[in-house]
């Protein structure tokens, strides 16, 4: 047989080991379902393993902002806020004074901040400061504005009347 | 090229395939994410590709430490090499930031990446042309051109 040829068996072959021993791993490669890019998966972006902020999806999410059991907190900036946001949502880049809305957040039974952000690094850094002026049950939202946007999520547009003058 | 360096080649290469192979066996479904993440691969495919790469890196491996088909096994391993090298290269160009996949972990897609896999690519190739084997075509005793060399001396 040609090296070619040989070749071709040996590979082949190989593959057939590959996929006939799949199931006998720790943690066989999933056969028969689709595997997307990391990026695409469902709540991939804002998904920080090492945040110490609980998370909340999109999903889950969405029934308290039709509810109006959560009050929601949009820490991108100013102009992204305007442009479109979860309905009712508060706007809190991060740095800003939280004292305008601390009335606000405090009666609320639960919190979820959200951002743009892959890293969710601004929600992160909001959600600490709430959680440091004694805000209760703060989460973040994982797959941010962009997922809630894609899954047609509540949304609005417009400033934040109950955010700081000058500040927005 | 001498038969002393094709020998080097062959037993190593073979023996990092063979342990790419290992590395990935205990989280296969993670080795599918990475090759999900090249965004070459239709998703349907990816978890056979995975599957199947690992089992050909296995036996490619086997076959050039073994010397046992070797030149075929340098063969599928320099198609496999040009292969991840596309991938990584394409993905590179992309601005895809992802993990290579190439030893299981955590290591970076990076152009360090494609100049090693490059270089292992010229092994292979070296191997292909040049090294001796047991069974298939050419019949040629395990270490017979190390040997000759010897007696020369």
């Amino acid at each position: 047989m040609s090296l070619l040829g040989r070749a071709s068996v040996l590979c082949v072959a190989g593959a057939a080991l590959g996929i006939a021993g799949n199931a006998l791993t720790p943690r066989p490669s999933p056969l028969g379902t689709r595997v997307l890019p990391a990026a695409e998966a469902a709540g991939a972006a804002c998904q920080d393993p090492r945040s110490t902020f609980a998370r909340i999806s999109v999903e889950e999410a969405k029934p308290l902002c039709i509810a109006c059991t959560a009050t929601f907190v949009d820490a991108r900036s100013a102009a992204e806020y305007a442009a479109g946001h979860v309905t009712g949502a508060l706007h809190l880049a991060p740095g800003e004074p939280v004292a305008p809305l601390l009335a606000k957040l405090q009666s609320s039974s639960a919190v979820i901040v959200y951002d743009r952000d892959r890293q969710c690094a601004d929600a992160d850094r909001v959600a600490a400061v709430l959680e440091a002026n004694g805000v209760r049950d703060v989460r973040v939202l994982t797959g941010a504005w962009p997922e809630w946007l894609a899954s047609g999520g509540p949304g609005e547009s417009g400033s934040c009347s109950l955010c700081a003058a000058g500040t927005r | 090229m001498s038969a002393r360096i094709v020998l080097a080649c062959r037993v190593v290469l073979g023996a990092l395939f063979i342990w790419a192979a290992i590395a990935k066996l205990p989280d296969m479904a993670a080795f599918a994410q990475d090759v999900a993440n090249y965004r070459v691969v239709p998703a349907a495919l990816v978890p056979f590709v995975a599957a199947a790469v690992v089992g050909i890196e296995l036996l490619a491996g086997i076959a050039l430490v073994s010397g046992w088909n070797s030149r075929a096994g340098a063969v599928v391993i320099a198609a496999l090499l040009a292969v991840f090298t596309g991938f990584i290269a394409q993905a590179l160009l992309r601005g895809i930031d992802l993990r290579c996949g190439c030893f299981g972990g955590d290591e970076p897609a990076s152009w360090w990446t494609v100049l090693r896999d490059l270089a292992m690519l010229a092994a292979a190739l070296a191997v292909a042309r040049g090294a001796p084997e047991t069974g298939g075509a050419t019949h040629v005793p395990f270490f017979e051109p190390v040997r000759r060399s010897k007696e020369k001396n």
